[in-house]
């Protein structure tokens, strides 16, 4: 009686730890060389980094300087590395959790894993409409300038937030969420933003078409004749 | 980009031809106004000068829809008497093609540089189809020191309104006489004379799809003869006129290529210009004379305005290559009033060395970088205006030499930082 209602849960809670603990201790090594490995892979790619300047690169395309607008004063080297780093930590971990050998956590992992690509994906659609949309507003903001309008500044940012919100639509239809509601709640807004510049230009410009379009015609607005070349 | 002596027609024009001692190129596009005058005062020159000489010419159209082929095709003297006094012993050929490859003046070039490589031209001159003032002589001037053997490029120099030419006059002829010690006047005047050497030198560079084939062709074909050390000479052709550049042209975009091809070329001959200390004038020929010049209209507020704007939204850009010192200026410069407003040379030619250097160092991308000038540029022209309203041409000159003098002496802070 003794042995059936004590010691035998005793042994079969004993037994079933031996049936999980190599799992376990495989799980615990997996993870400390995947900690290992992240930062040897991260110094190593900090250096890759350096020597082919990763940081002049962003510098240029304008990342870094938004970086620094952001507070984040790491160079874009130190944070690529960082990520990479964070992601090798990541897969050995996931790689670890399978090792424990459960089966919900890896029916929850193999949904998550599925689902991976997508997220992967959506990363690189922002971070390339992140470039484009400041490469974008930057050569919008420099015609704009040179084509001498007020408000060039406006323009510049516009077409720069313009390209990132479509980037972000783009990225959510990727994670699936919400796949007509984010492209009618982008197009509506979208479309409510060029209405209302263009009553906003129509009403408060009026005046000033109206006198350029008088200067024009009287042949008021003095010329430029300089040849520069 | 193709050749055009491929093409069926044009083939059969130099198998005809065969060969020559005299080419001149018209580079052309929408100039049915001004182009019959041209090709006229080329022939007369030809006829008059260069009666011997078996001669071609060329004008590569950039398609036209203003029917400036058929003008040029059309166009002939008539009557030589009226202009001669001895009967010209051989004709004329004439070739008009359109060109292929990007549109721009530099595609133009390449067409008859390929045709006089073909006909194995002896002397080459090329000429701009809007001029106004172009007389026969011009073409005397552009070829005879080729013709003669001692010089391999002829560079004009005209007498142009003290408001004509600006990126000429503030950046392109400082920075090409402080970096190759050559003071050549008018490095992209248009007009040239070249010899049949340089010309098939001109083909062994690779470059007609980068902004050569464009606006920067003039300053390529330039620097190509100082720096490879082929004899250059200027001759004095008398008063540029000509018609105005398409007003819808964007100054941000000629800019952009002609200072784009400057820096490039910076970069291709680094160790020629590295060596070089002070400048020398280069020999010059034909009879200096003043002329009247047409007057031109500026709108100074205007113009102010743009460098203001400027300041404003694209100091954010210059912060990342330009000196503390130099934004430190253009913040208090913002506030000048018109009157007062004036760009020191020194900060000018700072600002100069300092875009050089970031487009060595590739800080931004290269369009943003040099379009992001044409603000700072149009400054500086305004203060040149302020400063010489009341000047006549020669206080102009002293002026322009001031600032060259500036750009040769802080060459060695651009030596230094340039690694």
């Amino acid at each position: 009686m003794f042995q059936r209602v004590i010691t035998e849960p005793f042994e079969r809670y004993y037994e079933k730890l031996l049936e999980f603990l190599p799992g376990f201790l495989t799980s615990i090594f997996i993870l400390i060389w995947g900690v290992v490995l992240a930062v040897v892979l991260r110094i190593a790619f900090l250096k890759f980094l350096r020597a082919v300047k990763f940081d002049k690169f962003s510098e240029r395309f304008g990342i870094m300087g938004q970086l620094g607008k952001s507070g984040i004063k790491e160079t874009a080297s130190v944070l690529l590395s960082r990520m990479i780093g964070w992601v090798i930590i990541f897969i050995f971990t996931v790689v670890s959790l399978y090792a424990l050998n459960i089966r919900v956590v890896d029916g929850l992992l193999d949904r998550f894993l599925f689902y991976l690509p997508n997220i992967f994906a959506a990363a690189l659609i922002l971070f390339f409409g992140y470039i484009i949309s400041n490469f974008m507003g930057r050569a919008a903001l420099i015609a704009a300038v040179n084509a001498g309008i007020k408000i060039s500044n406006l323009i510049g940012k516009l077409v720069k937030l313009t390209i990132f919100i479509i980037a972000v639509t783009m990225a959510l239809e990727q994670l699936g969420i919400g796949k007509e509601t984010v492209v009618i709640a982008f197009t509506i807004i979208f479309g409510g933003i060029i209405l209302a510049l263009a009553i906003a230009f129509g009403l408060g410009g009026r005046d000033i078409v109206k006198d350029y379009v008088e200067k024009k015609a009287k042949g008021e607005e003095k010329k430029d004749d300089i040849n520069h070349l | 980009m193709g050749n055009a002596v491929f093409r069926k027609e044009i083939q059969e024009r130099l198998s005809e031809i065969k060969e020559a001692d005299i080419l001149v190129g018209i580079p052309s596009y929408n100039n049915a106004r001004t182009i019959g005058h041209v090709v006229k005062a080329v022939q007369a020159g030809l006829a008059k000068y260069f009666p011997y000489k078996k001669s071609v010419i060329v004008n590569s159209d950039g398609g036209s829809t203003d029917g400036t082929t058929d003008v040029v095709q059309n166009t002939t003297i008539e009557n030589f008497e009226s202009i001669l006094l001895r009967h010209r012993n051989r004709s004329f050929f004439k070739i008009a093609s359109p060109y292929l490859g990007i549109p721009g003046k530099g595609s133009a070039f390449k067409t008859m540089l390929d045709i006089a490589n073909a006909l194995n031209a002896k002397a080459c001159a090329v000429v701009d189809s809007d001029l106004r003032s172009i007389t026969p002589e011009w073409i005397e001037l552009l070829l005879k020191p080729v013709v003669r053997g001692k010089f391999d490029y002829v560079s004009p120099l005209y007498q142009r309104h003290k408001y004509d030419g600006t990126i000429t006059n503030s950046i392109i002829y400082p920075i090409t006489r402080a970096l190759y010690g050559k003071r050549i006047r008018q490095p992209i005047g248009g007009d040239f004379g070249f010899s049949g050497s340089l010309a098939k030198f001109f083909l062994t560079k690779d470059v007609w799809e980068t902004d050569v084939a464009k606006y920067g062709v003039d300053i390529w074909m330039t620097t190509t003869a100082i720096a490879n050390n082929f004899k250059v000479c200027q001759s004095f052709l008398g008063a540029k006129i000509h018609d105005p550049k398409d007003p819808g042209a964007d100054l941000s975009e000629m800019l952009y290529q002609v200072i784009g091809a400057t820096f490039d070329l910076m970069e291709a001959y680094a160790d020629r210009w590295k060596t070089v200390k002070d400048s020398e004038p280069v020999p010059t020929f034909g009879f200096w004379y003043t002329v009247g010049l047409e007057p031109i209209s500026i709108n100074l507020d205007k113009m102010i305005d743009k460098f203001r704007l400027g300041v404003k939204d694209l100091m954010e850009i210059w912060k990342t290559f330009l000196s503390g010192e130099i934004i430190d200026f253009l913040h208090r410069a913002e506030g000048f009033p018109k009157e007062r407003f004036n760009i020191p040379d020194e900060i000018w030619v700072e600002i100069i060395y300092g875009f050089a250097l970031a487009l060595h160092k590739k800080a931004i991308n290269k369009e943003h970088l040099l379009k992001s000038l044409t603000p700072l540029y149009i400054g500086k022209t305004a203060s040149f205006v302020i400063e010489t309203w009341d000047s006549d041409a020669h206080e102009v000159e002293e002026k322009i030499e001031q600032l060259c003098k500036t750009f040769e002496a802080q060459k060695p802070v651009l030596l230094e930082k340039w690694t």
